[in-house]
């Protein structure tokens, strides 16, 4: 049903609520990402790595009394894939390489998903404030995130986690520290980008008091590129946690991806290549999952990226 | 019609009032090379019900001078360095109940009276029992009591000014919830009254500072999810109503739309229905057809000044447009370097033009008979506005400069009864010769 407007353009007659409206444009979006290949099949790994996770327990015999702690088979040490029970082989100290691997999901999981929530929070908050606020806390905020900025993320996460001593808690909190920076940089200019729009004028002009302005007009406006920026750290908050476990930052015997390659990085010379290759092949996938997906949001939020679509 | 502009019927006829004045107003800008005085002086009234045309070339002020109104200024880097912005805010009529008589002069409203004397007469009100408010220096709150309940403003670029994730039923019913909370309340049989968890929540609900909480109670819980529909529905009424005047067909379908769904126009006549929501008083229209097309900017110009007669609210339209201002305003300022350098009835500014900028902007109109490949313009540009000299701002541009135009700073004065001008060539002892064209 085509009915005209006043203006002689078309309007298409609605009926549907606000919510319908809203779930539909929710639709279009999730229509866009399902378009493009590349994004579902990050979609799928990440599906299947958190399957993984999930069901760990019922996958393999959880290991007493703490799971997280690799099961030690001493009768079983150095035994290649397809050894019967130890279908990817053992490693050195005989953990079993497929443990490792399924119950190192949960891991990784609990480290970027920690990680990512605690420093989009804080990086949220300190980049509005700069943004809004302006001035001289701006200045000093910025200037606090410069220091930060100037110390490679790798180097300054692995300073702070060797102070605070080995051990996989430890790795998370120095992550923490590290990480908000880049999200307070990015808010507090998109924050001072939308700002300058009109709406937000015309928000103050009918007398809307700026906390609300600020969560109405500003925030949903702003947070598109930290959406997608967040997507992109969940993996390589991994592959960073894992290059910190890898250099013995986090417990020896923990079911960790980057403690699983170190373990069996002394191996590959004498051509034991499966301790390493499995848990490298995981810390891989899912950096490549979160990548992948993180592109595939970029392209159907960010509108200045239509024409490639 | 408006009554400031022909109210001849005898002795009833009351002097159109002022209800704001703009006095000396400055605004400067920090900028690497100086200070920029972007508005630098100036003065000007609003009479009660007119148009008034601000109109200028690009960077003389007009805007920064609008939005001084509404104290929407980027401050910093701007800086207000003096003057004020008085206004008097209205009310609807005791005598008549809006209906207009005698008493406010027809207008149906009168000037909101002092707060301190209540209407007497005291020195904070020099006398007159009327609240005056300098804009520029009332508080933040009471600021956001008086944007869009009081004073409106209309901008360039509809498309800009919506906020492209909500739907136009939650941007407009903002201004209902900011300062209206009482009338939903009201129109939804709320007893004022009422105390209690429930009349709380409610409250909340119909105004600004709802809760997440409140929406969860309010939607799980039967007896205030009724009472809650009831305010959401006046609130939709009120919605539905404010963009039903602006001829917006279906409303309540628009509503529910987001704003890329809306052509320009509609998009417009969205950002008129919210201006006009609370009936203001003045109504800053900052070029409000600029973006769109010819032929939906006369159908917008008509509206606002239909909806304007229907409230007497007074607006100050913003422009370049010159025939767009000599056709809707009843007076018209021009500007000029931060300036106003001409101010007086349309006819008097159009037929009668004495600054030789007014002269040269008047001239620089293209008509149909402007010859092929023949646009007239005034030669040189825009002076720096950095630092400036005391010296007339037109002087190195005009034909008719001489020393005294260089030497000093020319100030408005009357040539005829309500026509001001700011310029040496009417000054009693200037060189006439000149001047007589």
């Amino acid at each position: 049903m085509v009915n005209t407007n006043i203006d002689g353009a078309p309007t298409r007659r609605r009926q549907d609520s606000a919510l319908r409206v809203r779930l539909r444009r929710g639709g279009e979006l999730l229509r866009l990402i399902l378009s493009n290949p590349t994004t579902v099949f990050g979609l799928i790994l990440i599906f299947g790595m958190l399957g993984m996770a999930l069901f760990a327990p019922w996958l393999t015999q959880p290991n007493t009394p703490d799971p997280y702690q690799m099961p030690r088979d001493w009768g079983a040490l150095r035994m290649p894939p397809g050894t019967p029970g130890h279908p990817l082989g053992t490693t050195n100290t005989g953990g079993d390489v497929l443990y490792g691997v399924i119950w190192g999901s949960r891991t990784s999981l609990q480290l970027s998903i920690i990680v990512v929530g605690v420093t989009v929070v804080i990086g949220t908050a300190i980049g509005s404030i700069a943004g809004m606020v302006g001035g001289k806390v701006d200045e000093i905020l910025m200037r606090i995130v410069d220091v930060f900025l100037s110390i490679p993320e790798l180097i300054f996460a692995l300073a702070i986690a060797a102070i605070l001593g080995p051990s996989f808690t430890n790795i998370i909190l120095s992550l923490c520290l590290v990480f908000w920076v880049k999200y307070a940089r990015i808010m507090r200019a998109q924050i001072i980008l939308v700002k300058q729009n009109d709406y937000v004028d015309a928000a103050r002009v009918i007398g809307d008091s700026r906390l609300n302005i600020y969560f109405r007009d500003i925030l949903p406006n702003a947070a598109t590129p930290l959406v997608v920026q967040a997507t992109l750290d969940m993996g390589a908050i991994v592959l960073i946690g894992a290059t910190l476990s890898f250099i013995g930052l986090s417990e020896s015997g923990i079911a960790e991806w980057g403690v699983l390659v170190s373990e069996g990085q002394a191996g590959i010379a004498s051509g034991r290549w499966w301790a390493s290759t499995f848990p490298g092949l995981m810390i891989f996938l899912w950096a490549l999952a979160f990548n992948l997906l993180g592109d595939g949001l970029r392209d159907a939020l960010d509108p200045r990226t239509e024409s490639r679509r | 019609m408006s009554i400031s502009k022909t109210d001849t019927t005898g002795a009833q006829t009351v002097a159109p009032a002022t209800i704001a004045s703009v006095r000396g107003l400055k605004v400067h800008f920090r900028s690497k090379a100086g200070r920029v005085h972007a508005v630098d002086g100036v003065d000007f009234d609003v009479r009660d019900g007119e148009t008034l045309g601000l109109v200028g070339e690009t960077g003389c002020g007009k805007s920064v001078t609008g939005r001084a109104f509404l104290r929407l200024l980027p401050v910093p880097p701007g800086i207000l360095a003096g003057g004020s912005v008085m206004f008097r805010p209205q009310t609807s009529c005791a005598g008549c109940g809006g209906e207009g008589c005698a008493q406010c002069g027809g207008s149906g409203r009168r000037p909101t009276p002092c707060p301190t004397c209540r209407g007497q007469g005291c020195p904070d009100c020099q006398g007159t029992g009327a609240e005056t408010l300098d804009l520029l220096k009332v508080s933040d709150k009471k600021m956001r009591g008086i944007r869009g309940d009081r004073i409106a403003m209309i901008f360039q670029d509809p498309g800009k000014s919506l906020n492209p994730t909500l739907t136009i039923g939650e941007q407009l019913g903002e201004v209902f919830l900011q300062h209206r909370s009482a009338d939903l309340l009201e129109e939804a049989g709320i007893d004022s009254g009422e105390s209690g968890f429930q009349a709380r929540a409610l409250r909340r609900l119909a105004g600004q500072r709802d809760r997440r909480t409140d929406r969860m109670a309010a939607a799980l819980w039967p007896p205030l999810r009724r009472r809650a529909q009831s305010v959401r529905q006046a609130l939709d009424n009120r919605i539905a109503a404010a963009l039903g005047e602006t001829q917006i067909p279906n409303p309540r379908n628009i509503m529910r739309s987001y704003p890329h769904e809306l052509s320009g126009g509609m998009r417009q006549r969205v950002m008129i229905a919210q201006a006009l929501a609370c009936d203001p008083d003045l109504i800053i229209a900052d070029e409000p057809t600029t973006a769109l097309d010819v032929t939906v900017q006369a159908r917008i110009l008509d509206l606002i000044g239909q909806l304007q007669a229907k409230r007497g609210s007074s607006v100050i339209y913003i422009s370049h447009d010159l025939s767009v201002v000599r056709r809707i305003c009843d007076r018209v300022a021009v500007m000029y370097a931060g300036r106003v350098v001409e101010i007086g009835e349309t006819d008097q500014i159009f037929n009668d033009p004495r600054h030789p900028y007014t002269k040269g902007l008047l001239a620089a109109v293209p008509t149909t008979r402007t010859p092929r490949g023949k646009l007239a313009a005034i030669p040189g540009s825009v002076p720096e506005l950095v630092d400036p000299k005391p010296s007339c701002r037109f002087a190195d541009r005009c034909a008719h400069v001489h020393a005294a135009c260089t030497a000093s700073d020319p100030i408005l004065s009357a040539v005829n009864p309500g026509h001001d001008v700011a310029c040496f060539l009417e000054h009693p002892t200037s060189p006439k010769t000149e001047a007589a064209e």
